[in-house]
């Protein structure tokens, strides 16, 4: 049990899929424009990277080293494709907002890199504990970025349609690039950084 | 002889079963979802087409076009129409008044850059469509682009006036 909050907490800091394994580098540039799209996609990873730590914890005994990678990727498809069809009905403002990168979480590199690194060698409830934890240090990092990439690219901040606040000066003349891909790798490179400057960095 | 053929078929074994069962998955998932999206396609242009027709009492539909109907008389007509845009598809909603004059646009969805091309989608660009001639909907006719974003505003004038000529010939007389 403890080894379980030990796997969920690291994803936080410690090993931060996109700020310390720099992975998911690809879907976090472009999802991070608002914090909607931030919590949304991070919905979507939460859902598919349980449900594919689970499966293939669950099967790794019984998978031959020479095939696992086609089988990891079948099911983690499959997970993605079920999570894209679900928005798609009953959550399609959300899904519209995600456009083409709900579908992309497929090739995320944490999915594929926690089922590789982990779930196939470890216990079904450590797995769990493992896909919390980077599911939710993956989102917290996506919302940290959004958060800076909205409030000064667009001067103002709305969180699933309410309103919450506009910057006084940034409001009318808000630093327009950081909602563009080039202030993308700007505000992430910057935390990305800071991270490292601030954090503990313990390879794994 | 017979545990070695088994193990060299086992992968093989394997991996079409995971496909087999991600497949019936899949399958089972589209079919209790399949009805709500398409639900929800109608119910979006429902919702729209009775904000820009506010005398609209009912809609039917032949083909691709809806017919907005106030009782008995066709007052309108929408469609959808799909351009391509900066960053993938534009989605509008175009309402026609009659065969040759458009009522209104909205976008129903679009992938633009944010601040930019994502202004299609705003008041001051989609007004500019109330009222116009089909032939007139056009970037050096009725309709000014947004400065900054050329291609997604001419994404959107084309598809309107492409589409719109097409539905208006299919309506035939």
């Amino acid at each position: 049990m403890r080894r379980f909050w030990k796997e969920l907490l690291k994803g936080f800091v410690v090993t931060n899929p996109l700020f310390i394994l720099v992975l998911g580098l690809c879907p976090a540039l472009a999802v991070s424009t608002s914090v909607d799209n931030a919590l949304g996609m991070t919905g979507g990873v939460i859902f598919v990277l349980l449900g594919s730590n689970i499966i293939i914890s669950a099967i790794r005994k019984i998978v031959p080293n020479m095939v696992r990678i086609p089988i990891f990727i079948v099911i983690i498809s499959t997970f993605v494709t079920v999570v894209t069809l679900v928005f798609q009905a009953y959550v399609p403002a959300l899904y519209a907002a995600l456009g083409i990168y709900l579908p992309l979480i497929t090739v995320n590199c944490i999915i594929l890199g926690r089922a590789e690194a982990f779930a196939s060698k470890n216990t079904i409830l450590n797995s769990i504990g493992d896909a919390i934890g980077m599911a939710l240090g993956f989102g917290s990092a996506l919302i940290i970025i959004s958060l800076f990439r909205e409030i000064l690219g667009t001067g103002s901040i709305s969180i699933f349609g309410t309103h919450l606040f506009t910057l006084p000066v940034l409001g009318e003349h808000p630093l327009a690039m950081l909602a563009l891909p080039p202030g993308a790798f700007l505000v992430i490179g910057l935390l990305l950084a800071l991270f490292r400057r601030l954090g503990v960095v313990r390879s794994e | 002889m017979q545990p070695d053929i088994f193990k060299r078929f086992y992968p093989v074994i394997l991996v079409t079963l995971i496909v087999l069962i991600s497949a019936v998955l899949l399958g089972l998932t589209d079919n209790a979802t399949r009805g709500k999206i398409a639900e929800q396609e109608v119910a979006q242009v429902r919702g729209y087409l009775g904000e820009m027709f506010p005398n609209m009492t009912s809609l039917t539909r032949e083909d691709d076009i809806y017919l907005v109907l106030e009782d008995d008389t066709t007052i309108g007509y929408g469609f959808v129409a799909v351009g391509s845009g900066y960053g993938g598809e534009i989605s509008i909603l175009v309402g026609l008044e009659n065969k040759t004059t458009v009522k209104g646009i909205v976008i129903i969805s679009q992938n633009e850059t944010p601040g930019l091309g994502t202004r299609v989608a705003e008041e001051p660009f989609t007004s500019q469509f109330a009222g116009v001639n089909i032939d007139d909907v056009r970037l050096d006719g009725e309709i000014d682009a947004i400065t900054g974003s050329t291609i997604s505003s001419a994404a959107v004038v084309e598809a309107v006036r492409n589409t719109a000529l097409e539905k208006v010939e299919s309506l035939g007389e």
